[in-house]
């Protein structure tokens, strides 16, 4: 039998498994810049506390450390592989793409992240254990190690949306899929944020300070650090959509929730406001607010922005050839890759997909509604719930009410099957496969249609 | 009912990343086999130190309590260290055995995400007590969040354990997806564990804490500051721990042995199974010869007892592969060279790794065994000051690269 590489699905009717890589991914990319910006911001205290024989600037260092070997290393280590695991169950072929290109590029971001975890244990725990020289030493190495990783996952997150660059297709090799401009521009842009956000979840610490001299002089250079921050993510914004394909940035422009665009840019604007804030007037700043602004940073900045990360990419999730249903949507002769959208629309879903009971391998009278809903399942799952009127942009929201199955299946012909929406995936189905899909859709407007008059 | 082997084979060759491998699969193969012992030796001391923590810091006796809070300590670092370690393995295994590891998972997606939420909940709960007990003496504060973090340990560790046990039974891989005919997407079952070989993974964890115990009396032996009783009590503790501990655990590894499903029985009488029961005996061994020497026994014990773990992370992958053989072979895997970043990684961790993170170490080793503030001596720093050079000629290294393919 013809099979292709598709691995079981798991659906999860209240969230959807797009959500929980979000929820887990957000979380990281909030703990995981945190310590990379502050890893840098403890290299230049620790340099200028030895220099100037400043010991109070190194129990801001202490405290600031502690807080982040729970908020960084102990969130943070576990959520980075958790974003693995999360993308492994919603997404197995998506991360196995990126696995197999870039595994020795994790393996060396691997080394980096053990010499920057010991790194930061030693800066922390070797206050006036160890001479100067050596503290200070300690804490460049904590500071390039942490940066380092953020380089080496960059690459990965970029070829994501778009290879380095498009000779990687005809040729292969990391040299192609991990260089680029979209790498470069978005390495710029967390740098920035990691600065930023190093900047607010410090000033929870500072601005708890007994010593007003200390906690003023800590907190301004946090702000001049955070301001800087933001100006490089400003900066290299603009950058970085030029680097974007067009239909990614179609797809940022339009097809995002309406609050998507008004929320970062507030938060930015709240950014800017809490570090002039902090420059001028450091009273005003108390470890609650510092703390909400940390929510707001994820809520309203970082969430929706993984959020139009992950839709920007559809419907690809890797390399723009493996589709957000899973499968592989076009060849890569660099990488030996043959599409798979050929066997499917030759032999039909039904018949390639490795796990399928045989009851469910050819559409009959009885089986119509079952196989139509493994059919959403696994074309449709991935982006939408099948299942429900509500949660991730329900299948139902798109036939408006619709029971009747040829004109669904007529619609579904002039869209998906013909792949004539710039942000799905072609979906090729058979005649019967096509009529199973339609009727389990008009079976759910339908159950939708009886809820509403029920209410 | 379970599917044909040829189908089986047909479904795993058709699951298999068609990027295929950037260098030989064996490679990964050993890398994924000794970052795995590693990874689980981090992890015996985890839940052993946790263990002994628990246990400890309830007693009267000073020594007990002194050496229960120190452990609770050992245990939490222990437990960043084997988040950091058990990376390598996780990336391993996805590598060469991307079809078992990715069915398993979404086969109990729901486990999957509950093991990354259980093991947030865990680590905090450790540092609760860690916070509310930093004066590390006298009656335990807040027992029942250490109490908490060692139970989460090993239900994540049932939940890894679980899903690794489900890559070796691809047979049943859809019988499990679609019981009866009837589809289950919904991830929420754990299909398949086996509760010998989960106890004695967790057991290992006895040996190996009482061979890290007898190395903890040594490495404090030489400081003037130590109380040279509680060194022998920890001592005497640590080598009791690894020799009835690698005693039950060489029994449990028998008794698993033993009782292997039929397809499995040519692993029976094979030299893997043998390494298996000795590295779990080694720890026995090497404690109970240790018995003369004191507390200034050496490092060997904790040294042979990681030798023990290899052995048996390799006898745990070869049984691995004896379960899956008749219907994939990870060594035909697809190779597509790419010595650009296989020379990438290399350069990074043989020199700069290892110097780097030789030097890290040597410099904690030093300062723990120093009485107030450690002075390094002028090699020291000439070694930090090349690690500080190899690490910017990287990053120089890296943007020139950037640069150069981007404009």
């Amino acid at each position: 039998m013809e099979l292709i590489s598709l691995y079981p699905t798991w659906y999860d009717p209240a969230m959807g498994s797009g959500y929980w890589i979000a929820l887990i991914a957000t979380i990281h990319v909030l703990f995981s810049h945190t310590s990379v910006g502050a890893a840098i911001f403890f290299a230049y205290l620790v340099n200028k506390a030895y220099r100037e024989d400043r010991p109070e600037l190194l129990e801001f260092v202490k405290k600031y450390g502690i807080f982040l070997l729970i908020f960084s290393y102990v969130m943070g280590s576990i959520t980075g592989p958790g974003i693995w695991y999360s993308t492994t169950v919603g997404s197995p072929k998506g991360i196995s793409a990126l696995i197999h290109s870039f595994v020795w590029k994790w393996a060396t971001e691997w080394v980096f992240f053990v010499i920057e975890v010991v790194g930061v244990y030693l800066v922390i725990y070797l206050v006036g254990k160890v001479d100067k020289r050596t503290h200070t030493y300690i804490a460049f190495i904590f500071a390039a190690a942490s940066y380092a990783t953020m380089m080496l996952i960059l690459g990965i997150l970029s070829f994501m949306m778009w290879p380095g660059s498009p000779e990687w297709f005809e040729k292969g090799g990391t040299l192609y899929s991990f260089f680029g401009q979209n790498t470069f521009a978005q390495l710029m842009i967390r740098t920035g944020f990691a600065m930023a956000v190093t900047a607010v979840v410090g000033s929870i610490i500072a601005s708890a300070f007994k010593d007003d001299a200390l906690k003023d002089e800590v907190l301004r250079k946090l702000a001049g650090f955070g301001l800087l921050g933001v100006s490089i993510m400003i900066g290299t914004y603009f950058w970085y959509v030029q680097t974007v394909p067009a239909n990614a940035l179609e797809v940022m422009h339009n097809r995002m929730p309406s609050w998507f665009a008004p929320a970062i840019i507030a938060t930015f604007g709240l950014m800017l406001l809490y570090f002039i804030v902090a420059l001028f007037n450091t009273r005003l700043l108390t470890p609650v607010i510092a703390g909400a602004m940390v929510v707001v940073i994820t809520v309203l900045g970082l969430f929706p922005e993984e959020i139009t990360r992950e839709s920007m990419r559809k419907p690809y999730v890797a390399g723009q050839y493996v589709y957000s249903n899973q499968i592989i949507a076009r060849d890569v002769p660099g990488m030996g890759i043959k599409a798979e959208l050929p066997k499917v629309e030759k032999y039909g879903i039904l018949k390639v997909h490795p796990f399928l009971p045989d009851n469910l391998r050819t559409v009959t009278a009885e089986n119509k509604l079952a196989v139509g809903k493994q059919i959403a399942v696994v074309m449709c799952s991935n982006c939408h719930q099948v299942t429900k009127t509500e949660g991730i942009r329900p299948l139902t929201d798109y036939f408006g009410g619709e029971t009747n199955v040829d004109r669904i299946k007529r619609y579904l012909k002039g869209t998906v099957v013909a792949g004539n929406i710039m942000y799905m995936p072609r979906i090729p189905l058979k005649e019967a496969e096509l009529d199973a899909l339609a009727t389990y859709i008009a079976h759910l407007n339908g159950d939708n249609a009886k809820t509403l008059a029920a209410k | 009912m379970d599917m044909n082997p040829a189908a089986v084979h047909d479904m795993l060759y058709a699951l298999r990343d068609p990027a295929g491998l950037p260098f030989f699969p064996w490679a990964f193969w050993g890398v994924g086999i000794l970052t795995f012992a590693m990874h689980f030796f981090a992890v015996a001391v985890m839940i052993g130190g946790a263990g002994v923590a628990l246990y400890g810091v309830r007693q009267d006796n000073p020594y007990w309590r002194k050496l229960g809070y120190a452990m609770a300590d050992v245990s939490k670092i222990a437990v960043s260290v084997a988040i950091v370690l058990g990376v390598a393995p996780l990336l391993a295994v996805q590598v060469y055995y991307d079809p078992m590891w990715y069915t398993s998972n979404v086969l109990s997606a729901y486990w999957v995400i509950t093991f990354v939420l259980a093991l947030i909940v865990a680590y905090s709960l450790h540092y609760v007590f860690y916070f509310r007990n930093k004066k590390r003496e006298g009656t335990p504060k807040s027992l029942w969040s250490l109490g908490g973090a060692l139970l989460g340990y090993l239900l994540v560790g049932f939940i890894m354990h679980s899903l690794g046990y489900q890559t070796l039974s691809p047979e049943k891989w859809l019988q499990w997806y679609a019981p009866n005919g009837v589809v289950d997407n919904s991830g929420t079952k754990l299909h398949d564990f086996n509760v010998i070989r989960y106890v004695f993974f967790i057991l290992l964890s006895v040996p190996v804490i009482g061979t890290y115990l007898m190395a903890y009396a040594t490495y404090w032996s030489t400081r003037k500051d130590q109380d040279a009783a509680y060194l022998e009590f920890a001592f005497t503790l640590g080598r009791k721990l690894a020799m009835v501990g690698a005693a039950i655990t060489t029994t449990l590894a028998i008794v698993y042995l033993a009782t292997l499903p039929e397809k499995l029985h040519a692993f029976q009488t094979s030299l893997w199974a043998a390494l298996w029961v000795i590295g779990a005996l080694l720890p026995a061994l090497v404690a109970w010869r240790a018995g003369k020497a004191g507390y200034r026994c050496g490092y060997r014990p904790f040294i042979v007892a990681f030798v023990g773990m290899l052995l048996i992370a390799i006898a745990r992958e070869m049984l691995r592969y004896y379960a899956v053989i008749p219907y994939y072979n990870f060594m035909d895997y697809k190779v597509n060279l790419d010595w650009f970043t296989t020379d990438v990684f290399l350069f990074t961790f043989l020199v700069l790794g290892f110097s780097t993170l030789g030097y890290l170490l040597t410099v904690v080793w030093k300062a723990g065994k120093t009485e107030g503030v450690y002075e390094a001596s002028p090699i020291m720093h000439v070694w930090a000051r090349f690690n500080i050079g190899l690490m910017v000629f990287w990053t120089a290294v890296y943007f020139l690269l950037m640069t150069i393919r981007s404009f």
